[in-house]
């Protein structure tokens, strides 16, 4: 365990190398941000709430939304599949740990970076364009916290289970854009789930991708229907935990199929 | 003694997609896939004694790589049997690779962006090394690899040099019984192969360690190995000691004379002259049917000379020829 948080923390510091790298993010974050706040506020009827969403809400959902771009790595996670590529992987095989954990701790770290520089100060930035609504209680807060915090767990196994693609085909970039495009419609990223007709919205939650997006960001806004927090948060651990599970058998069956390159 | 290592049988075959000719052959090929079997290892056997040095020599595609993959942990044979301190390495690869160490030349194990020091005190948790055990390995380490100088310097602004002592000590911090070497001296400069051969001999001498090295540089087996193994299309050719391998395939000498007249003729029965420039006349001769001392003796008899000096051909030489002139059957042919 003390080797995690060690992956953790020197992940966290190899990010911090890239200062530059996150101020461009972050200005390409705020800059479409603001466009897509324009765009929602010009669909929605002036004054007007739909589903419990009306214009400052909306605006909030695209400020939390584009926040957590890089803490979960909406647009995609490549790393993994590059490593496979590249037979750095082989490097990390060579280690008496669990490929999952390892990168799990790596992708951690980055991330604990990624909410700072990309998600509070973003928020801090939007927030002077735009006013922005706030959680309600200290304990709306904190739920919206935890349930941040599996999303996080969810989008990464996610992402790591996509990367695996690597492991059969010899340029898995397709699989991983078709990967991203359906979470990116499905989590509620592009449109708010409350704002889609309702047949859609319950068939995305037999996916994980509105665990990944929509589950935090309906609780900040407090628009979760009462009595289903406990069940959003539950299909959250629960996604987690499927998606965990069917990471460690698809490595366990890529590296029987494995071929190192190079060297 | 019980080995530490055992190869049996071991065999890699690779299915590779066979292409087509021409433009009709490709789109062929994209609804019926012809294809190839490569065999990259077979029946290869043998094994080691703890606390044994090995070289692992063959050409580019010879298998090296693939047997070295399978003897880690990281590639799954098609055949054959591997037992390495107890462990199939790729049926228990997690609780074997805690017990042995591998450097690939061609890649590091280091955070890119980190002081190299960050990647060693990483690999302790790893490994789980007893904090004292760390500090002293690590003190003995940049002691004998001379890392104090950049120890805090990010692996990116390492020379090619330094990274690899930087890996060679983070593959040994853990004190693994068994060590794999691929290419550790890959594209370094003389002094710096130098002192990588230092340390591997130490570490061998000292530890006890049982070390696998392959690589194409000859001056380090030389230096180093006193058992080489030779890989040639997947197959073993030759499991033996290096003195005897030179012996047995290169008994010529090159016998180079100066004489005290240029202009003189000179002969020696049943020796042929290689080259001859003014002087300088060099003789090669077989030494399994030649005696070179008497040789000498005779010519220094006959004819007044200012210098002599013999030469046994080179190992590159050596083995070369080994592999050009196929000298070498597979065992189970010969």
């Amino acid at each position: 365990m003390r080797f995690f948080w060690e992956v953790v923390r020197r992940a966290f510091r190899q990010e911090t190398t890239y200062r530059l790298a996150m101020w461009a993010g972050l200005a390409t974050n705020l800059f479409f941000g603001l466009v897509r706040a324009a765009l929602l506020t010009a669909l929605l009827p002036a004054g007007a709430a739909v589903n419990g969403m009306d214009a400052a809400a909306s605006v909030t959902y695209v400020a939390l939304t584009q926040a957590m771009i890089a803490f979960l790595r909406i647009f995609g996670m490549t790393d993994v599949s590059k490593s496979v590529y590249s037979g750095q992987v082989a490097m990390d095989l060579l280690k008496p740990t669990h490929l999952y954990t390892l990168w799990m701790g790596r992708e951690l770290g980055k991330a604990g970076f990624n909410l700072w520089g990309r998600g509070v100060i973003f928020m801090a930035l939007f927030a002077l364009f735009h006013p922005l609504v706030f959680p309600g209680s200290l304990g709306q807060a904190g739920w919206f916290l935890v349930s941040l915090g599996l999303s996080w767990l969810v989008s990464f196994s996610w992402n790591f289970l996509v990367n695996l693609a690597a492991f059969w085909t010899p340029d898995a970039r397709g699989v991983a854009r078709m990967g991203f495009l359906i979470s990116g419609v499905l989590s509620g990223f592009y449109m708010p789930l409350q704002l889609m007709p309702e047949w859609f919205t319950r068939l995305c939650y037999w996916t994980p991708f509105p665990s990944l997006i929509n589950t935090p960001v309906e609780i900040y806004l407090g628009i979760v229907p009462a009595g289903e927090l406990g069940v959003r948060l539950g299909l959250q651990l629960v996604w987690f935990l499927v998606l965990a599970a069917a990471s460690q058998a698809v490595v366990r069956l890529g590296i029987r199929k494995l071929v190192i390159q190079g060297g | 003694m019980k080995p530490i290592l055992r190869v049996r049988d071991l065999e890699k075959v690779f299915w590779v997609n066979k292409r087509r000719q021409g433009i009709l052959g490709s789109a062929l090929s994209l609804v019926a896939p012809q294809m190839e079997k490569v065999t990259a290892v077979s029946q290869v056997n043998f094994s080691l004694e703890p606390g044994e040095m090995v070289g692992y020599l063959g050409p580019n595609g010879a298998g090296k790589s693939t047997t070295i993959k399978i003897l880690t942990g990281l590639l799954v044979p098609s055949g054959g049997e591997v037992e390495a301190s107890g462990f199939v390495p790729w049926k228990q690869r997690q609780a074997y690779v805690a017990h042995i160490g591998a450097v690939f030349g061609q890649r590091t194990t280091l955070w890119w962006d980190l002081p190299v020091i960050d990647s060693f005190e990483l690999l302790q948790a790893m490994y789980s090394i007893p904090a004292e055990r760390f500090r002293r390995n690590l003190r003995e380490f940049t002691e004998m690899l001379e890392m104090e100088r950049f120890i805090n310097t990010p692996v990116r602004s390492l020379s090619l040099g330094q990274r690899m002592r930087a890996d060679l000590c983070a593959a040994l911090l853990h004190e693994p019984p068994l060590v794999f070497l691929d290419e550790p001296t890959i594209g370094l400069d003389v002094v710096a192969k130098e002192r990588i051969r230092q340390f591997i001999q130490k570490i061998h001498q000292e530890r006890g360690t049982t070390i696998i090295l392959t690589t194409h540089d000859l001056s380090d087996v030389e230096k180093l190995c006193s058992r080489v193994l030779i890989l040639d299309q997947g197959q073993l050719l030759y499991d033996g000691s290096l003195s005897a391998l030179s012996q047995r395939f290169d008994g010529r000498r090159l016998l180079a004379v100066t004489l005290a007249n240029p202009a003189e003729q000179i002969t020696l029965e049943g020796v042929e002259i290689v080259s001859r420039d003014g002087p300088r006349v060099t003789f090669s001769l077989d030494g399994h049917t030649h005696d070179p001392a008497a040789l000498i003796q005779t010519l220094l008899a006959r004819y007044p000379v200012t210098d002599l000096e013999v030469r046994r051909p080179e190992l590159e030489v050596t083995i070369r020829r080994i592999y050009e002139e196929k000298l070498l059957q597979p065992a189970g042919q010969a």
